[in-house]
């Protein structure tokens, strides 16, 4: 039998530790994909998951239920990844490689990329974590809530605290600039930029 | 109601980009992208920005966390992965079998304590019997049929009053009873401890199995891919290199010509 998050809040706030450790396993990829994205480093985002979940283990008594678990959850980890941010504001976000090994990469996806698709997807991956990097916090904040989280406009309100207007035009502005950035390391084409066709060769009659 | 959409309205277009927006905005902006071009090329440059953000996916980690809770009331703590116990043997709690072992013996041996007693008459004055020898029962010269039946008679009070007191869980009349009786109560107490104990490690150590079993299945998974593609990658280069020689072969064989 499946428990909703609801069931096992009510049977964590009775001492049940098990159900605490339920809703850990399943909100943890969630909230460490989100701290990773957030603050861009593997091992700090990890720290975020545990701290998270552990101030929400010691705030459960006082979590009445008045919002869902997981935008309650989400809401702690914003604060800590926004607190880390304060704390390392100087240091870059986004660590890159030197190089990329093909290897490494096919390892990471299936057998039907090519090398080649791979080592491109690769490189794509980086250039958004890097661009996304650039971006103001709360509008990165706000397009990393939408795009891989899929909160409405209401929820990242919300959460951000801001009105829904606002989220609007973060995602706005956080999408143009993304663009911008996007375009200046070269990895969109000019029929992506403009959302028109390329223009092709063709041979005269 | 008809609404019309203010070219240039970008808060409005990320409404219509992730399709939250009323029924009647969503109509409007459609029918304006048709004829702006400029709104069009805007709305075009907005998806494939979200296409690139679709490649962004952070690395595989190991969480897993566990919250996990000492017995005395001492912090919380967090761990990874469950630790071998560094304790010594005589500080770990003991298993079930050996509780209930130790409990059975303490019974029996409080059992052979009250008998003993009353045989010997050493106790309470209750418990003084005198044997008083019949004339014709030369089997059992010492015990008399109403010293058994006094010895059956007491047996009997004691075990009733040694199960009141489980089942009330009062002090006893008698203070070797309510000893008993206390540590009677103690063990089963320890006892249901215990169990649930580990029931509790019984259903960690499952779910720690569960996610065990799926990231090993992961890296095999990695780990096939990874062939896959380093065959993938020595074929691509023999078929590029068998062309390049075929090529060179034609050419070689044109110039002959």
């Amino acid at each position: 039998m499946t428990w909703t998050d609801e069931d096992l809040v009510a049977r964590s706030r009775g001492g049940d530790l098990d159900s605490f450790n339920q809703l850990i396993l399943r909100w943890e990829r969630p909230i460490y994909a989100l701290a990773y994205r957030v603050i861009g480093r593997e091992e700090d985002a990890r720290d975020v998951v545990q701290e998270t979940f552990l101030r929400a283990f010691r705030a459960l008594p006082g979590f009445k239920g008045q919002a869902k678990f997981s935008s309650w959850l989400y809401r702690i980890a914003l604060n800590l990844c926004r607190d880390w941010i304060r704390r390392r504001r100087r240091s870059p976000l986004v660590e890159l490689p030197e190089g990329v090994d093909p290897v490494e990469l096919a390892a990471e996806t299936g057998p039907v990329e090519s090398i080649e698709d791979l080592a491109s997807r690769k490189e794509l991956s980086e250039a958004v974590a890097e661009a996304m990097s650039l971006l103001p916090e709360e509008q990165r904040t706000a397009i990393i809530l939408k795009e891989y989280h899929g909160m409405t406009f209401q929820e990242i309100a919300d959460l951000q605290g801001c009105p829904l207007s606002t989220v609007k035009t973060r995602l706005y502005q956080g999408l143009a600039v993304l663009r911008r950035n996007l375009e200046r390391s070269g990895r969109l084409t000019p029929r992506e930029q403009s959302g028109r066709p390329a223009p092709q060769m063709v041979k005269r009659a | 109601m008809t609404e019309t959409f203010q070219c240039g309205d970008n808060t409005a277009l990320v409404g219509y980009l992730y399709d939250e927006c009323e029924a009647h905005a969503r109509t409007a902006i459609a029918a304006h992208v048709t004829v702006c071009a400029a709104c069009a090329a805007e709305l075009a440059a907005l998806r494939s920005t979200r296409v690139q953000l679709a490649a962004w996916s952070p690395p595989e980690a190991e969480l897993g966390f566990l919250i996990t809770q000492r017995q005395a009331p001492q912090p919380l703590k967090f761990k990874r992965e469950p630790k071998t116990q560094s304790t010594r043997w005589f500080a770990r709690p003991l298993p079930a079998w050996a509780q209930v072992a130790a409990a059975t013996i303490v019974f029996a041996v409080g059992m052979l304590l009250g008998i003993a007693q009353g045989t010997n008459g050493v106790g309470s004055p209750r418990n003084v019997t005198t044997a008083s020898v019949q004339p014709g029962s030369g089997s059992a010269p010492n015990v008399s049929e109403a010293s058994l039946a006094a010895l059956e008679r007491r047996l009997r009070d004691e075990m009733a009053t040694i199960r009141v007191a489980n089942r009330e869980t009062v002090a006893p009349s008698s203070p070797s009873l309510g000893n008993e009786a206390q540590l009677m109560t103690r063990v089963r107490a320890l006892i249901e401890e215990s169990e649930q104990r580990q029931q509790r490690e019984l259903a960690l150590r499952t779910a720690e199995l569960v996610r065990d079993f799926d990231s090993q299945r992961r890296v095999d998974l990695a780990q096939i891919q990874r062939n896959f593609g380093q065959i993938e990658g020595l074929t691509g280069a023999e078929v590029r290199e068998q062309r390049e020689m075929l090529n060179y072969l034609i050419r070689a064989s044109q110039q002959q010509r």
